[in-house]
């Protein structure tokens, strides 16, 4: 299995480790940004926040609601997507690529084995 | 507390708040969001005392004229507004930030809300909107909800019988939409909030508020010019009351509302048929093999530790004021916001230019010079940005203070500046 595949969580959370397995990009899957719909502010992390798999670490607001964005592992806040302050709707046009939300230094690599593959998580939005 | 432990057990609530405190009942609201079990769902009515408020990623500098809202610091003057004395309908309304997203609104004491708190994965931004046109529909049946989840009396004549929608169509009346010129009236906005487990769906309903025309003139503030913020911007809706009748029978139309609206929901969702009469009656209570939980809540649960946390929370100018998205205030047209401006005040002086950058309600950077010579305004603009810079909005009490503080001799200007920046941003020492 290669380490550096794109994981995704039931909360529709994506995460991709770098080649070192050190960082991941987090950001929301293609599936969660149509559900969102139109995306018109992102709450971005703080930098340096330390945070626990599962913990809200940002908000969208879409549609007159305010959503919670969390981690799907832990770890420290190393980066924001600074971008999406200025074009929120980046969200929208690229969930999985420009749209990405914060990079993590992450804590335990391990924590990964528990998302889904892309062929799962497909599966699992099919259901 | 009896309470906590029936909101952490319980499969279905129902509770009307008996405080009008819109700070204890969002923050009873949003510890029910946090505590009730991840299967349950909760209803929850409340009233709140004149209040405008905002959307959790609004800017309140441009949503609202703070100038007209309860000043804390300021005790025991007579407002003056434009020079003459305020013949405002509410005194003492309160600036209120809530957590979910949306727009602004006003609440008073005609006005009810409710909340639906349920499982994500059951969550629709119509359902419960429907929910409320039904109980809304058994005393005026114009009532819909339209494209913007909103729920809106439709204006016109009866439309043709053979156009009659299904009576279940929460989508469509038998009225025609407009009347003439005259769009469908708003009588109630949503908003939401959605966490892993729990959504929560929160709206307001106009049964018989007074003075609507009126409400405008607090959510119209004088900055909004000059103000380009990020964030989320109100959509401006004509708005109406569900009833036509004397204001004075509010009471009654919140009570029979209360009691559609706790019967829709128990339909909706088949718990059977709540002992109305007596259900408050008294003080909470539990039936139904502790399935169920029902009953009158107000200020006591204020003493409940997370919902006091609330409280501090949604009170603090961290909260209020540093939520909000960043903007700029520029007196002129710039590269950022190119808009024309309208005429500023007589005293202002000619060569004056102003432009500040407030990042979570702090100023971030600012540009303020009085002089036309470059030279000078760029000095000038140098010394006010010291003592400007890092300064929090909230904690300025008269700009005049703080911009005096730079020596320049030319004070009069400086003091026409301030005069502008207090009204600007709700100083009301501006307006003294």
């Amino acid at each position: 299995m290669n380490v550096h595949e794109k994981k995704y969580t039931e909360e529709h959370e994506w995460i991709e480790l770098s080649e070192d397995g050190k960082t991941g990009t987090i950001g929301v899957s293609v599936y969660a940004a149509k559900s969102l719909g139109d995306v018109v502010f992102v709450e971005l992390p703080a930098l340096d926040a330390e945070v626990t798999a599962g913990d809200s670490m940002g908000a969208v607001e879409s549609v007159k609601s305010a959503s919670d964005i969390l981690t799907p592992v832990s770890g420290k806040i190393i980066e924001a997507n600074n971008v999406l302050e200025e074009k929120p709707g980046t969200i929208n046009k690229s969930p999985e690529g420009e749209g990405w939300i914060a990079r993590i230094q992450v804590k335990d690599g391990g924590e990964l084995e528990n998302l889904m593959s892309m062929d799962e998580y497909a599966k699992f939005t099919a259901e | 507390m009896y309470w906590e432990a029936l909101v952490q057990a319980c499969k279905f609530q129902i509770y009307v708040s008996r405080s009008i405190d819109p700070f204890l009942n969002l923050s009873i609201e949003h510890y029910l969001l946090q505590k009730s079990p991840p299967s349950s769902t909760i209803l929850f009515l409340y009233v709140n005392r004149p209040c405008v408020v905002i959307g959790r990623n609004q800017n309140p500098w441009l949503e609202v004229d703070l100038n007209l809202l309860k000043q804390p610091r300021l005790s025991g003057h007579t407002r003056v507004v434009d020079g003459t004395h305020s013949t405002l309908p509410w005194e003492n309304v309160e600036l209120v930030r809530r957590r979910s997203g949306g727009g602004t609104v006003f609440h008073d004491e005609g006005n009810v809300n409710y909340s639906v708190i349920c499982p994500t994965a059951n969550f629709t931004r119509d359902k419960h909107a429907n929910m409320v046109t039904m109980a809304i529909r058994e005393v005026n049946r114009r009532a819909r909800v339209n494209e913007r989840h909103d729920i809106v009396l439709d204006q016109g004549g009866v439309l043709d019988e053979r156009d009659w929608p299904d009576p279940a169509d929460m989508r469509r009346t038998i009225f025609h939409p407009n009347s003439g010129e005259n769009p469908p009236l708003k009588v109630s906005g949503s908003a939401y909030k959605i966490t892993r487990h729990r959504s929560l769906h929160h709206g307001t309903c106009l049964l018989a508020s007074a003075d609507l025309p009126k409400i405008s003139q607090y959510l119209n503030s004088p900055a909004r010019p000059f103000i380009r913020a990020r964030g989320v911007e109100s959509v401006r809706s004509r708005i109406g009351n569900v009833h036509f009748e004397s204001k004075r029978s509010t009471p009654r139309f919140y009570k029979s509302f209360r009691m559609e609206v706790i019967k829709k929901f128990a339909e909706l969702y088949e718990i059977g048929r709540p002992p109305y009469t007596s259900l408050f009656r008294g003080e909470i209570r539990s039936d139904g093999d502790g399935e169920r939980a029902t009953g009158y809540i107000g200020k006591k649960l204020g003493n409940v530790g997370e919902v006091q946390e609330g409280i501090e929370e949604l009170r603090s100018s961290k909260w209020l004021y540093g939520q909000t998205p960043q903007f700029t205030l520029s007196s002129h047209s710039n590269e950022e916001d190119e808009r024309e401006r309208p005429p500023l005040p007589k005293d202002f002086p000619p060569s004056a230019h102003v432009y500040l950058k407030i990042r979570s309600g702090v100023i971030d950077s600012s540009r303020i010079s009085i002089s036309s010579d470059e030279d000078s305004a760029n000095a000038e603009i140098e010394l006010f940005d010291q003592v400007l810079k890092e300064k929090s909005i909230h904690d300025i009490d008269d700009f005049n203070d703080v911009l005096n503080r730079v020596e320049l001799g030319a004070s009069t200007e400086v003091s026409s500046v301030s005069r502008w920046l207090n009204t600007m941003l709700g100083k009301p020492n501006g307006l003294l």
